[in-house]
């Protein structure tokens, strides 16, 4: 693998992140380009750009979700991760659905951060992904119960687990508890795990946005 | 003779016009009268003609100043009752008989304070009393509230306004009732809902801050770990007692880095909250409710309200009294950014917005949002006001992304700020 397909490319605000994420990654061996803003990258980004991004969630002027956005506007097929000061479901939704490889919660585990980005650049320049995993993540839905089914629904329309507690009129520690199992069941180690299975065997078309 | 005259009969009297030489018309009083001798024969009969058109005009004037006046005491909403120098009724109204449930007939004659709760009784005829030995008016003029009873018992809260007035040299006093009820449940309601708001925008600003510090602080956090597991990593496989011991000690910093990630997010998870609030709830309820309380004091400011609720939008799935408390504070800021503005107008707007969400438009014509405040205007402690703490606006974010949904600004169409939000629709299994 060429240098420049193993650049990890940091857009986040905050300077004490960039230097100590890119500490972290150039010592892995990747090679680390750092952005203070998502108009900063947007105006280096190109086609011919390798590697992956690494996006803050939360940033003054255009958020990560609208780079991601804008990117994919712009046919530039750079593997995003999304990173975020607070986990979200509704913006962990939003990510992985718009195709983000992992969606990680600071603090992260530098194991995490390494493996998400091992996964981002094996798939960077290939789009079979969610065809591969359709026959695969189909199966493993099958596994679930159907309040388990129920609960992976709810999560899928990115809705709070308070909201999916209250559609199906159980408690919100029964609403954990059930996603608890499924993530299990479905040998999903995140969120974005969950989602990317979740919508590899077609849940949540119907619902857009 | 006709001195001697006497009528029989009786006489007749009638009013009709007459024609003066003229031409002139007159309405004449006529009267005709038998005219008979002594033995009661009729002699003829005598005429007597005055022109009495000057007083039918003064007298239907009177009926007419009289009708009306009865017309505008029918109309006033107030229920009014005279009474005498005694407390004895002597007028009472139709108002008055809705009111109290009392027919007239109840009521006229009898001592007025029969309209008061047992408790104020005496205090009245003493007050009355006092006032007339004295002439120091205690309740006359001025307009104060009281407690009224109704003929089934039931007490209820008035406003009294009491005038005085001597007809003939006899004191009358006149009683203007209006019932308070409504204002008084309408305010207790306010009152409600005030104490709900200050209660969640306490939990809503504790949630702001955990966000807020959540954020703040797992970002140090991140750059912490990332250093302390790359410089255990560098170290990596050693022989070394001393630099395995510092790699042990690397290790462990780090763990506890993340540990305290967990914590903050913890934190997070307990404020935004377990089972609390979220309910099926009518929109239009809950715009209302909000534009009332957000506008208190503000018709004195002159700001002028529109509000278009949308048809079929109407059942949400939120925590009530957090999405007024969001609504509360954008109606605070839009007046208050239209203090200085030659034109207030509010408007407050909901409709449909993504499937299965409904959007909520605040917007005013107030001097809008300078640039530089407009990226940063979510955040906690941004500020544009000189006392404000800069948490009005994180927290309605905090709160509208604990519905699922998001809040963003624009610019208004030709002035002012726009601030939408989204909240999901309750489906039709939820209602």
């Amino acid at each position: 693998m060429s240098e420049s397909t193993r650049t990890v490319h940091i857009v986040d605000d905050d300077e004490a992140i960039r230097q100590s994420v890119g500490f972290m990654l150039r010592k892995a061996g990747h090679s680390v380009e750092t952005y203070a803003s998502g108009v900063q990258f947007l105006k280096t980004a190109t086609r011919e750009m390798h590697g992956c991004v690494l996006l803050d969630v939360r940033m003054p002027e255009i958020d990560g979700l609208e780079v991601q956005a804008r990117l994919a506007e712009q046919g530039i097929m750079l593997p995003v991760i999304m990173l975020t000061g607070h986990g979200d479901v509704t913006l962990a939704v939003r990510a992985v659905k718009a195709g983000a490889i992992e969606f990680l919660e600071k603090p992260f585990e530098r194991t995490a951060l390494l493996a998400a980005i091992d996964e981002a650049l094996s798939q960077a320049g290939r789009n079979d992904r969610g065809q591969l995993a359709a026959a695969e993540a189909s199966v493993r839905l099958a596994a679930l119960t159907m309040r388990e089914r129920d609960v992976l629904d709810g999560m899928v329309l990115g809705r709070p687990n308070k909201l999916i507690a209250f559609d199906l009129s159980i408690a919100t520690r029964t609403v954990e508890v059930h996603r608890a199992n499924l993530m299990e069941k479905l040998a999903a180690r995140s969120l974005s795990d969950v989602l990317r299975i979740a919508f590899a065997a077609g849940l949540g078309e119907a619902h857009p946005g | 003779m006709i001195s001697h005259a006497r009528p029989l009969s009786g006489r007749i009297e009638e009013d009709s016009w007459r024609l003066r030489k003229d031409g002139s018309e007159f309405l004449a009083g006529v009267t005709l009268t038998a005219l008979r001798d002594d033995a009661g024969e009729l002699r003829g009969f005598g005429k007597v003609i005055r022109d009495v058109t000057d007083q039918k005009a003064s007298e239907a004037a009177l009926v007419r100043r009289e009708h009306h006046l009865r017309s505008i005491l029918a109309t006033v909403p107030d229920a009014m009752i005279v009474m005498d120098e005694c407390g004895i009724v002597s007028s009472f109204s139709t108002t008055a008989e809705q009111l109290f449930g009392y027919a007239k007939a109840d009521v006229i004659g009898q001592n007025v304070s029969m309209l008061m709760p047992p408790a104020d009784r005496d205090g009245h005829d003493g007050n009355l009393r006092a006032y007339l030995q004295t002439g120091v008016p205690n309740n006359i003029g001025n307009v104060r509230v009281a407690t009224a009873q109704r003929a089934n018992g039931e007490t209820f809260p008035i406003e009294l306004a009491v005038g005085e007035a001597s007809i003939g040299g006899e004191r009358i006093f006149t009683g203007f009732v209006r019932d308070l009820t409504n204002r008084h449940q309408t305010a207790r309601r306010m009152k409600e809902l005030q104490s709900e708001l200050v209660h969640v925008s306490r939990v809503s600003a504790m949630g702001t801050m955990a966000s807020t510090l959540a954020h703040e602080i797992n970002q140090p956090l991140t750059a912490i770990a990332a250093y302390l597991e790359t410089t255990r990593a560098m170290i990596g496989e050693t022989e070394d007692g001393l630099l395995g011991e510092i790699a042990e000690a690397l290790e462990l910093a780090a763990a506890q880095s993340l540990r305290a990630g967990t914590i903050v997010r913890r934190l997070r998870a307990f404020v935004d909250g377990g089972d609390t609030g979220f309910k099926a709830e009518r929109l239009d309820t809950i715009v209302e409710e909000a534009t009332s309380l957000g506008l208190l004091g503000a018709h004195e400011a002159g700001v002028s309200v529109t509000m278009t609720i949308a048809a079929g939008l109407e059942t949400v799935l939120v925590d009530r009294v957090q999405i007024q408390q969001v609504l509360v504070n954008l109606i605070r800021n839009a007046i208050q950014s239209m203090a200085s503005s030659p034109c207030k107008e509010l408007t407050i707007v909901t409709a449909p917005d993504r499937d299965g969400w409904v959007r909520v438009t605040v917007a005013d014509t107030g001097t809008g949002l300078s640039p530089d405040i407009r990226d940063r205007l979510f955040e906690a402690f941004a500020t544009t006001k000189e006392d404000g703490m800069g948490l009005g606006l994180s927290i309605c974010r905090t709160i509208v992304e604990a519905h699922g949904g998001r809040i963003w600004a624009e610019a208004g169409a030709t002035s002012g700020t726009a601030f939408h939000f989204c909240v999901p629709l309750a489906g039709a299994e939820d209602v």
